[in-house]
């Protein structure tokens, strides 16, 4: 099975309506209560969850065994549901559930007002389609690279039910799989001083457009198309993270901005170092944050 | 050299194929896919060559798409552009 799909075959449409159910009949408090639960059972029961974590856990808690690791993937496996939860909450409950701020809001206004375009470099990390909605202190459209396949729940902060993008959202999604992977859209985008997002820590299937990086001790392979992008438009990397760091409250953090020099050519050798410094960042994020990282797939193999 | 040899000189150099000489390379020889075998990655840096190399923009996807199919379709797409 692919691992990077594993986490979207968890649940059922089911299981997603009985939490929706469950929010609007008894709030948070009974949807997290019997999400306590569900990720008990699945972590209990279910190996295949437990093998999910385990890439990253065992990287972040190398020396963890035993009932410690087997506590570790059900913090992980309820964070990550927390934050499905959370999602859900906003869509069935409003957006004013959750209290969303942003830190860095002066440092992105500034790099806005330049013009010269903006690259998001996004994570799996706390709840990043959440933590979005600080974007709107950009008062821009932001234009995402999303798979057009990307499962319903994945698409339900950005599209109305027979798929068109709402119309009160500052979302536009790019599809890879469109022409050319949505190369000249994103181009189109940087190139007018817009506002694109792309997520920096899926591996590509392509070796020749991967750029290897050391990441919680050993060496990882991520895209390098954010970078390639950006020495080709001169526009700066904004690397954010998002975490929840309360019940009801998510944080994004603009984390680093990168400026990647322009015309650097093809070699993804010469985006290594900006790169690293992408990883160093998330790696000083998952020091910090350590169960909310959702990459549930081994970057490290 | 002749536009056509200069693009195909920057296919080699500029996007890194291997295993293959310019000569090799015909004219119709679709760019991407089963062609040359061309990525997203390659189509972002090929705009800003020729953008670099002949100072012609590509635009957008409608621009892009006609004019990356080929060599042929580039060379005509450039001097298209460069006689206007």
């Amino acid at each position: 099975m692919n691992q990077q799909t594993a986490e979207k075959q968890l649940g059922s449409n089911w299981g997603y309506r009985a939490f929706y159910l469950l929010i609007r009949l008894g709030g948070r408090k009974a949807a997290y209560a019997l999400l306590y639960l569900v990720c008990a059972c699945y972590v209990l029961f279910w190996p295949q969850v437990r093998r999910s974590c385990d890439p990253y856990l065992n990287h972040r808690f190398p020396s963890s065994v035993g009932f410690t690791r087997l506590w570790q993937q059900y913090k992980m496996v309820v964070s990550f549901g927390k934050m499905m939860v959370d999602r859900a909450i906003v869509g069935s409950l409003g957006a004013d559930q959750i209290i969303v701020s942003l830190q860095g809001r002066e440092q992105l206004l500034n790099i806005r007002d330049q013009k010269r375009g903006m690259i998001l470099l996004m994570s799996h990390v706390g709840c990043w389609q959440l933590a979005m909605s600080a974007m709107g202190a950009l008062n821009e459209p932001i234009h995402m690279l999303m798979h057009g396949h990307a499962s319903s729940f994945e698409r339900q902060d950005y599209e109305q039910d027979n798929g068109e993008v709402k119309h009160e959202s500052p979302y536009r999604v790019i599809d890879p799989q469109g022409y050319l992977g949505g190369a000249f859209e994103m181009l189109a985008v940087l190139k007018q001083g817009g506002i694109l997002s792309i997520m920096g820590d899926r591996v590509p299937k392509d070796e020749k457009n991967r750029v290897h990086v050391t990441f919680l001790g050993q060496q990882v392979a991520l895209p390098m198309s954010a970078y390639h992008l950006a020495s080709s438009t001169g526009a700066p990397l904004v690397v954010l993270t998002s975490r929840k760091c309360d019940e009801n409250h998510y944080e994004m953090v603009v984390a680093d901005v990168i400026e990647v020099p322009e015309g650097l050519g093809r070699k993804p050798e010469a985006f290594t170092v900006y790169a690293q410094r992408y990883a160093t960042t998330l790696e000083k994020y998952c020091q910090n944050n350590p169960y909310q990282f959702f990459n549930f797939f081994d970057m490290w193999n | 050299m002749t536009l056509k040899e200069q693009i195909k000189k920057i296919l080699i150099e500029d996007l890194n194929l291997e295993d293959i000489t310019a000569e090799e390379i015909a004219d119709d020889e679709p760019l991407f896919g089963d062609g040359l075998g061309l990525d997203s990655l390659d189509a972002v840096e090929l705009a800003v060559l020729v953008q670099k190399n002949f100072g012609v923009e590509i635009k957008d996807m409608e621009e892009g798409r006609p004019a990356l199919q080929s060599v042929q379709a580039l060379a005509q797409f450039i001097e298209d552009k460069q006689g206007k």
